[in-house]
Order: structure tokens, then C-alpha cells, then sequence
């Protein structure tokens, strides 16, 4: 298949990851491809109906903030809506709302169709074409070749999938849809580092089977806080969702069926993901816990669909049943699709560059689950880079990357190519170096002005960003001017006043007659600013020093092996990279931030030397 | 750097017994093979930790040069954790460095000071408490000191550090579980944050405070010997060093700059310090000698004032022990053979009730006592001698930890949000790393999921 003269970017998969790299690439003017499957499970969410969180909503946020999807899609899409954290600081607050699933994966669908520069078209792709040593293009199970400039691949847990229930196991992706073997053994093929991860998914119950008077009533926030900066009007709760707690009974049940469980009974090979331990895991781990909680939340408003979150597990039906039976409240509770664990191939993400590109074939870019990372979010993020930065490659201008001081996808994509990864990546909001800088308040001021640059961004979002900013301005300018007399009789400035931990900006600005109005947002954004005043200028000092730091030029002709205190590999290293720069010798997988130090140290020296040679050499 | 094969003598300069030529890298074995010659000459491999009775040879004259063991150690179970290659010979320079000559024409190249320890550190066979313990081993002055470093060396003070770090990520996995999973309802609080971050504060703190004794023993102790003109400081000086180290005659002034030579009682160190007295000068030399001795007596640990307890206490007198009665001094009436004129308790009231102690220093009386009051006077509290950190690089790291726990307390304690209080304790985690010589981020977020069951 050919477009008129052929495709600029295919991407394979329309997942979370796929379907941002699309849109992104295509919105940037680039012909685009979106080979998927089937076009009906476009953007599916595969296991828990729900976006955001901590660290997660801050991605969406900043994914929001560069123009991809994501975020207006879980407004447009969203059925309930927290701000998690909210008695705490803004940095550590973020949205998270519950998705009608049905309903995201067809106002995706419906935004993809109507795309300029986009063909969504269905096959499944065996084969990635490679000609001398560059990605030109795919060849679908059936033979059809697709070509084009680069490639992104987004299989997700597709990607030579083998789904586990109880000890039996079949090739599959998700839930009876067929996996992609060939595309798995072809990477290999290519020299890539290919290992097995494992995941898993808990059952879906039938709404009207379970009695909801035994569960605890979470309902959403009575002012719900949107992800998108786009989204304009109110957003609605419409469903509510349920707390419960599993018991003695259950553990014993779950304790007495190990045998049956593969991953117990070392049918399963894949490194877990921690942070999502299967009920077998929780009893198995943490044996003093008398009970663990679960959410029941609605898939969806057209379905009676619940999903039972903190309920993963890959035992047989039998005993998912089983299960269920010793809840009160979910005794009678029907199993409408059974939980399972899944087995999936994912590539080393040390095999990439920054840009998500492999290190071995140019113009092949990967991003979600094949990378390692898990959630809808951290694959849309994926996604969304490795589209800009396939469309800038066909564009011979220069790579798209955010520094970890910069975005949470800074810190995502650096930790993959960097570290790599051992079980299935989460971000968390501990894993950025500056989390005070990196907000869901300042997301915008962090990132827009690229998406603009970059043409994600619409104009309209763009001039209402920069109205925002003068508006919040010129509320700073009115905090710094106003003062106030405290109770001990000095006067303070109402910015000083507001620094304090129990004040509210609301309140401050009534006490000084603001005559602007800010929104809910720019308040929040206020706050923080203001609060960590201090800690946000000495991280600001510390990430001018490093950024300088990195610039630090390495002469082409040095000699790392007489660089003092470098071990063996990092000399190495060294050697094979030949980095150009200190902030490049610290990208180097696996180089210790001491070898670093001694280059640098190294590098100071032979500075200085040069310099008092130059002057000895003039005679002074 | 690290692809060379070094080579050095081992055992302190000098004549000895026995002396050891060490060898480590690559080639360790290749260059001992080439100049050792075993007896059994139909051995022709050296089993590891075993040792080989042989003679060094010039390979190229073919003639002994001295009888040896051969020791090899076998990479990584040897000191640097490269091969090794112990040669016990008989312990004269001659031998040892004919043994270095040849080392090194076989291939090898002379060891810079501290580089085996470099390369164990390297290598990951020391962590740099450990190596930096080393180091004090070697260069250890006193038996306290050596104690200690060997103690280090062991890992004493590299336990307390790793018991400290699995404190402060503990803490911190708490702290960061209750930010990062707020819907788990995890029994994580301000309260009990609080009492960790207290009682982590108290045992860095006991640490800090190990250092100044730390120090004493690591550097020895300042003590400047002070006095007006004439009272007999230098022969005080000679009398303690039992040397006659300082010119000493009947004319005032005679000491014009300063010596500096060292004490040792027992197992502490001292440098005594003999200066110029303080007086009317009489020539412009010995001016600079007194503002010179001013600024000695200032930045020492301790003084010995000086008096002669054959006159009555003059206005001098009394300006000096005024003067430096916030200093740790003690009062050393000299001259004490002679009739005594002087109001000895008077001055002692005036040094703030400092102990003095009779002497005479040209008769060396009471210097034996004089020394036990130094040791008494001067020597450090009594801080345990796990509790010692030997290095104003590690005291550093613990004081800029303490204070930012301290700040994390403070704003908990005025109702300051979670996450701030979180990143003073975060900040504290490289500064631990730094101390260990190894820094892992994703350890927090391990700890996190060993300690908590969260997830969906």
C-alpha cells in the first residue's frame, strides 16, 4: 500500500503510545501511517478504566502541554475526577480520573479518522523493512509492504504475548486477540536485547451481581480539576466508585491454590511489575496483613462492567471465583471476563538514543511497553516523542529531548536509555531530582512555547497561555507590592504573608482587593510558586550549574586511559562513545557519576595547564 | 593506568629484618617469574597464597642476588583484587631496591605512594572509608590512631555509615510511599516522621561531635608555650622534647622566631611550640617574633603559660593570662627551685581557675608530672573510639546532613507541607553516598515496596 508517494512515518500499533506518535507526527505535517490490528480496539485501555494519578496525571499534563491527546481525550471521556494529594503542596498533586473506556477508544478513533496527513488502516505487521541499516517501511502478515522514512513501533503487550490463567497459557496480546510473534523474532534478529516482562489484569465483574451496601462510597471532587488546558466547561462526576477489603478468608483461599498459580508454579519467566502486585503476590509477600483493599470502578456508563482494582491475578477461573466467594458483598458477584497474567517481549531501552530511535537502525523509533514502561500514560508519552522526533529526523532538524530538570519525560526517557530497566517501569514522583519544579500548575510554562514552536499547539491555546501568564503576572507584581501588618505589628509583603503553610492565596488577595480574577489553576499555580520560593531558586542555581557543566567541551585528542581514578569500563567507555561533552559522558549507560567527576576534575586541569603554558611560552 | 603492572617497596625505609617487594597487576606473575628463581626448579607454577622458597636473579647477568619467599595471590583474592606477588627477601635497602630494578626492567613500574590503595579502592575492594583508613594505618603516629584505622578498616565506621543510610531510606521510603500512593491509606505521618528524623539527627550528631577527638588523634594537638621574656620557655622546650632543641641562654630575647617539634605522650601527639616571649622588644627581628608568636598562641589547641615563680607576678603577667583566659591553658611555674614570690593562686584566678603545676625546668623537676598534666589537661573527651571520624571530608558530609535534617524538622514542626520536609531528607542521601563511595537513586523506591504492599 502507498500513499500518492509514499509515507513519511508509519507507526505500528494505536495504543497509547501509537496513537499519540501518529497524531503528533501527522499534525506536524508529516503523511502518516497507523497500522493497527484491529481498528476497533483503537486506544483501548487494557486493564484499569482509569488516567492520571501521581506522577502519571503530571505526564499527561505535560503531554497536554506539548499538544498531544491524551489529556482532552480523559476530560472529554472522564466519568469521575480526583485531584489526588489536594492537602498537599502542588507538586505533589496530580488529576486522575476515571474514563468511560468504550467512549476514549472511539473519540480517539473519531480524532485519528479526521487527522489531515493520516491513514489509520488495519493489518498486522510481521516485518519491519530495513535497507542499509535504516527503517523504509513494514509488510503486514498478508503481505501488503507500507513504505515510508521511519518507523515506530508500539506493540505493547502484544509484542510475542502469552497470556497465563492458572497454569494453562496461549499466544495472545490482550484477551483472545492474536499476538505479534514474527515482529518479536525479527528484533532479535537485529541484534536487539530482547527480555520477557509479565503483567497482569484482574476480572471484570457484572455491576448488577454485587451488593454495594457492604462497599465504602468514593465519590469524586466536588470541583473536578481537568487534565487538558484545553478542555473549556464544567467536567461532571458521574459514577462513583467503591472501597472494599479482602479477609482472612480470602488469603487462605489464595494460600491453598499457589500450585495453580504460574507465576508460583514457574510457568511464568517475566519480571513483574512491583508496584501492581497480583493478590497472589500481596498474600504471598506481605503474610502479616490481615486484609488488602480493592476499588470497584465502573468500566464505563453504556456497560455494567467493574473492574476490581488491586484484584490482578493469573489464578484459573475456579479459583477467581473461589475467591470472590469469601467478599461479602461480592459472594455473588459474576465473573464477566476472568483476570489473567500476561508474558510479552520488551527491547532493552539501552538500545535507544534519547529520541527513542534504535542505536542499531536508523529511523526505527520505539516506545511504550516494548520499552519496558508500564501505564497508559508513560506510553502516550513515549509515543508523543518518538513521533516529534521521527517527523524532526525527516525533517533534518534538530532532535527533540527534555532534560530531567525540564519534564517528567525527561526524567521517563533518561531513565530508560540510560539505566534500562529490570521490571516493567513506573515513573514515580521520587524519581525526579527537582519534583518542586516539575508541576501539573506550571506544566504549561514548562513546556508549551515547544509544542507551539513545534505546531502541536493550536493558536488559540497558545494566546490564551500567554494571556494566563500576564494574568498571573501581574497577580505576582500586586503580592510583591501590598502589604500587610502581622499581629506582632510588622509589615510584611502579602507574597511573604502567603509563603506561610496555613495561608491561602483566596484569601490573601480578598484581604488586598485584587482587582484581576484568577481561576482555580492559576491560584494553585500562584501557590506554589510562592511557597517554594526558595527551594525552586536554589534548584534553579544548582540545575544552571549542572547545565553548564554538561557543556563542557572534551577535546577530541584526549586520553581517557590518563585520566586519575577511572576504572577499566569506564575508560572504556570513554573510548567507544568518544563523548563530546561532559553532559554526554554522563548519558553513557551505565557511567557512575564519579568517573564523571574525575574527567571533569581531569579535564579542569588540563585547562589550567594549557593555560600557564600559553603564558610561559610568551614569557610572562 | 589501571593497565600497568607497579611495583614498591612495602616495608618502611631503612634497615630490617625481612623486606617485602610488592607487585600488582596484569604482568604480577610474568615480572616475579623473570627475576625469581624457584629451588625446586622443576616448579614452574606458583600456587596461590602459598609460599615459594627461591632466589632473585638478574635475569641478564645470571647472578643471585638474595634469597626469597615468593608469595602469589591470586586476582580478585588479593589486597587490590589484581594478581599480587609478595617477595620476602632480607630487609636491606641495597637488596630491596636491586629487587625494584629488577622489577621494573622486567616491565613493571614503580608504585605511586597510596596507589595499591587506590587500585583496592578502585577495584571495589575497599569502600573509601576503608581506603582512606588505610592510608591512616600506614602514616598512624600513635597507637589510639592505629586502633582506630584498623577498626575503620574493618568496617566499623563504614557499618555505621550503611546502619545511617538504611535509616534515612527507610525514613524516606515512608515519607515518599505516603506521597506517592495517597489513595493506600498507608500509616505514614508527621508524628512519627518527626521521631526518626530526631533520633537520626541525635546519632549523626554523636558522629560530628567524634571528630574533634577524632582530630587530636589523626593530627596531634597545637600547644604554644608562652611567656614574658626570660621566664624559661625554651628550656621548658628543651626539657619536655629531652633534647636541647632550642638555643637557650641567660639573655632575654633570645628566642626570635619559633620551633615547632613534636610530643608524644603516650599515644598522643602533641607539637609543642616555643616563640619569642612577649615583652618590650628590643630589636625589630624580635618584634616580628612576638606578633608572630601572637597569632601562634591564638590558633593553638592549648597554651602552657609560663611564669617565673622566683618573682612576683608583674603587670605583663597578668595582661597575658587576661588575655588568653578564654583558651584551654595550663600554668607552669617555673623556677620552682628558687624562693617563690609569686601569688600562685591569684593567677589562677586570673586564667579563669586554669590547673597550673610547679616546675623547674634547667633542674627537670617535675617534668615527668608536667607531661602527665599535658595528657590530662589537653587530651580529647572521652569519646568512644567507634564513634571517631578521622577526616574533616567525612565530618563535613555528617555536619551538612545534620543540617538538613535539622531543616526537614523545622518545617514539619511549623506545619509545612509533606513534600518539603521530603526533599531535605532526600538531599541528605547523595551526602551518605558520597561518604560510601557508592550512590544508588532507585533504593528508596526498592525499600518503598519492600516495606508497603501498594498497587493497584
Amino acid at each position: 500500500m502507498k500513499a500518492a508517494d509514499g509515507f513519511d512515518v508509519i507507526v505500528v500499533g494505536a495504543g497509547h503510545a501509537g496513537c499519540e506518535a501518529a497524531a503528533a507526527a501527522s499534525a506536524m505535517g508529516l503523511r502518516t501511517c497507523l497500522v493497527t490490528i484491529h481498528l476497533e480496539t483503537i486506544a483501548q485501555m487494557s486493564c484499569n478504566p482509569a488516567v492520571g494519578g501521581l506522577a502519571k496525571g503530571h505526564l499527561v499534563r505535560e503531554i497536554d502541554a506539548l499538544g498531544g491527546l491524551m489529556g482532552l481525550l480523559a476530560d472529554e471521556t472522564g466519568i469521575q475526577f480526583r485531584l489526588l494529594n489536594r492537602s498537599r503542596g502542588g507538586a505533589v498533586q496530580a488529576p486522575r480520573a476515571q474514563c468511560d473506556k468504550a467512549a476514549y477508544r472511539l473519540a480517539m478513533k473519531y480524532k485519528l479518522e479526521r487527522m489531515p496527513n493520516l491513514t489509520v488502516f488495519q493489518g498486522i505487521v510481521a516485518k519491519v523493512l530495513v535497507t542499509r541499516g535504516a527503517a523504509r517501511g513494514v509488510e503486514t502478515l498478508d503481505g501488503t509492504r507500507i513504505e515510508g522514512k521511519a518507523v515506530i513501533l508500539t506493540p505493547g503487550t502484544f509484542l510475542n504475548g502469552t497470556i497465563h490463567i492458572g497454569l494453562r497459557n496461549y499466544p495472545a496480546g490482550r484477551a483472545n486477540e492474536p499476538p505479534s510473534v514474527d515482529l518479536a523474532e525479527q528484533l532479535k534478529k537485529l541484534g536487539m536485547r530482547v527480555f520477557r516482562l509479565k503483567t497482569g489484569t484482574p476480572m471484570r465483574l457484572d455491576r448488577d451481581t454485587i451488593d454495594w451496601s457492604s462497599f465504602t462510597p468514593q465519590p469524586g471532587d466536588a470541583e473536578p480539576v481537568p487534565f487538558s488546558y484545553r478542555t473549556s466547561g464544567h467536567l461532571q462526576n458521574k459514577v462513583i466508585c467503591y472501597l472494599g477489603y479482602t479477609n482472612a478468608a480470602t488469603h487462605a483461599v489464595v494460600r491453598r491454590n499457589l500450585d495453580k498459580s504460574p507465576l508460583y508454579g514457574g510457568k511464568i519467566k517475566g519480571i513483574g511489575p512491583r508496584y501492581c502486585p497480583s493478590i497472589e503476590d500481596k498474600v504471598v509477600k506481605f503474610p502479616q496483613r490481615t486484609r488488602h483493599q480493592f476499588f470497584l470502578e465502573p468500566e464505563g456508563l453504556e456497560t455494567t462492567e467493574i473492574y476490581i482494582n488491586g484484584m490482578s491475578s493469573s489464578l484459573p477461573y475456579d479459583v477467581q471465583r473461589e475467591i470472590l466467594g469469601t467478599i461479602p458483598g461480592l459472594d455473588k458477584a459474576k465473573i464477566m471476563r476472568p483476570a489473567y497474567g500476561i508474558e510479552y517481549d520488551a527491547v532493552s531501552p539501552t538500545e535507544l538514543l534519547a529520541t527513542l530511535e534504535t542505536k542499531k537502525i536508523r529511523r526505527l523509533y520505539l516506545a511504550g511497553q516494548i520499552n519496558g514502561t508500564s501505564g497508559y500514560e508513560e506510553a502516550a508519552a513515549q509515543g508523543l516523542m518518538a513521533g516529534i522526533n521521527a517527523a524532526l529526523s525527516i525533517r533534518k532538524k534538530a532532535p527533540f529531548v527534555l532534560r530531567r530538570d525540564e519534564a517528567y519525560i525527561g526524567v521517563l526517557i533518561d531513565d530508560l536509555v540510560t539505566t534500562g530497566v529490570e521490571e516493567p517501569y513506573r515513573l514515580f514522583t521520587s524519581r525526579a531530582e527537582y519534583r518542586l519544579l516539575l508541576r501539573i500548575d506550571n506544566a504549561d510554562r514548562r513546556l508549551m512555547e515547544y509544542g507551539w514552536e513545534l505546531g502541536l499547539v493550536p493558536k488559540n491555546t497558545w494566546k490564551e497561555y500567554q494571556e494566563k501568564r500576564d494574568r498571573v503576572e501581574s497577580a505576582f507584581s500586586f503580592l510583591r507590592k501590598n502589604r500587610l501588618k502581622s499581629a506582632a505589628g510588622d509589615s510584611v509583603t502579602l507574597f511573604e504573608h502567603l509563603k506561610k503553610p496555613e495561608i491561602g492565596l483566596r484569601s490573601v488577595l480578598e484581604y488586598g482587593k485584587f482587582p484581576g480574577a484568577l481561576s482555580d489553576e492559576e491560584c494553585r499555580h500562584i501557590e506554589s510558586e510562592t511557597k517554594y520560593e526558595g527551594y525552586i531558586k536554589k534548584q534553579e542555581r544548582e540545575i544552571a550549574k549542572s547545565v553548564r557543566s554538561d557543556s563542557m567541551k572534551i577535546p577530541v585528542n584526549v586520553d581517557f586511559s590518563k585520566v586519575s581514578g577511572l576504572t577499566r569500563e569506564a575508560i572504556e567507555k570513554f573510548e567507544e562513545k568518544r563523548p563530546a561533552t561532559l553532559g554526554e559522558a554522563r548519558k553513557i549507560p551505565g557511567m557512575t557519576p564519579a568517573a564523571v567527576q574525575n574527567l571533569s576534575l581531569y579535564l579542569e586541569i588540563q585547562a589550567k595547564r594549557e593555560v600557564s603554558r600559553a603564558r610561559v611560552s610568551r614569557g610572562t | 593506568m589501571l593497565e600497568d603492572t607497579i611495583i614498591a617497596i612495602s616495608t618502611p625505609p631503612g634497615f630490617g629484618g625481612l623486606g617485602i617487594v610488592r607487585i600488582s597487576g596484569k604482568k604480577a606473575l610474568a615480572v616475579a617469574g623473570h627475576i625469581f628463581q624457584p629451588k625446586k626448579r622443576s616448579k614452574k607454577s606458583f600456587p596461590a597464597r602459598r609460599p615459594v622458597f627461591g632466589t632473585i636473579r638478574d635475569p641478564e647477568r645470571e647472578t643471585a642476588l638474595d634469597e626469597a619467599f615468593l608469595t602469589y595471590f591470586k586476582a580478585p583474592r588479593s589486597y587490590t583484587r589484581e594478581d599480587v606477588v609478595e617477595l620476602s627477601s632480607h630487609g636491606s635497602p641495597a637488596v630491596l631496591e636491586g629487587i625494584l630494578r629488577l622489577g621494573t626492567g622486567a616491565g613493571a613500574r614503580l608504585a605511586q605512594p597510596g596507589e595499591f590503595t587506590l587500585r583496592a579502592y578502585l577495584n571495589g575492594r575497599l569502600d573509601m572509608l576503608q581506603a582512606e583508613a588505610v592510608n591512616d594505618l600506614i602514616r598512624s603516629v600513635s597507637l589510639t590512631q592505629a586502633r582506630i584505622s584498623s577498626r575503620q578498616l574493618g568496617g566499623s565506621l563504614s557499618r555505621r555509615i550503611f546502619r545511617l543510610r538504611g535509616k534515612l531510606i527507610a525514613l524516606l521510603s515512608r515519607v515518599e510511599a505516603g506521597l506517592e500512593f495517597p489513595e493506600e491509606k498507608l500509616r505514614t505521618g508527621a508524628p512519627a516522621d518527626r521521631r526518626t528524623i530526631d533520633s537520626l539527627a541525635a546519632e549523626v550528631e554523636r558522629l560530628v561531635a567524634g571528630y574533634e577527638a577524632g582530630r587530636a588523634l589523626r593530627d596531634g594537638l597545637t600547644l604554644a608555650i608562652t611567656g614574658r621574656t626570660n621566664v624559661g620557655k625554651s628550656t621548658l622546650f628543651n626539657a619536655l622534647l629531652e633534647e636541647d632543641r632550642a638555643i637557650v641562654t641567660p639573655y632575654p630575647g633570645t628566642t626570635r622566631d619559633f620551633l615547632r617539634e613534636k610530643l608524644v605522650i603516650d599515644d598522643l601527639v602533641f607539637h609543642l611550640v616555643d616563640m619569642a616571649g612577649l615583652g618590650k622588644p628590643a630589636h625589630p627581628v624580635e618584634k616580628t617574633g612576638i606578633a608572630r608568636g601572637q597569632k601562634i598562641a591564638r590558633d593553638a589547641d592549648g597554651l602552657l603559660v609560663v611564669l617565673d615563680a622566683s618573682r612576683k607576678e608583674s603587670g605583663e603577667d597578668e595582661r597575658l593570662v587576661r588575655k588568653y583566659r578564654a583558651k584551654k591553658m595550663l600554668l607552669v611555674f617555673n623556677k620552682s627551685d628558687l624562693p617563690g614570690k609569686i601569688d600562685r593562686r591569684m593567677v589562677r584566678e586570673l586564667a579563669g581557675g586554669s590547673p597550673s603545676i610547679d616546675v623547674s625546668a634547667l633542674k627537670g623537676r617535675n617534668i615527668d608530672k608536667l607531661r602527665e598534666a599535658i595528657r590530662g589537661h589537653f587530651a580529647p573527651g572521652p569519646a568512644k573510639e567507634e564513634d571517631v571520624i578521622l577526616h574533616a571530608r567525612q565530618k563535613d558530609l555528617l555536619q551538612a546532613i545534620l543540617e538538613a535534617l535539622g531543616r526537614a524538622a523545622g518545617l514539619l514542626a511549623k506545619g509545612h507541607s509533606v513534600e518539603l520536609y521530603a526533599e531535605e531528607i532526600r538531599s541528605c542521601l547523595p551526602l551518605v553516598g558520597e561518604l560510601t563511595g557508592q550512590v544508588r537513586i532507585g533504593e528508596v523506591i526498592d525499600d518503598i515496596f519492600g516495606r508497603f504492599c501498594v498497587g493497584k
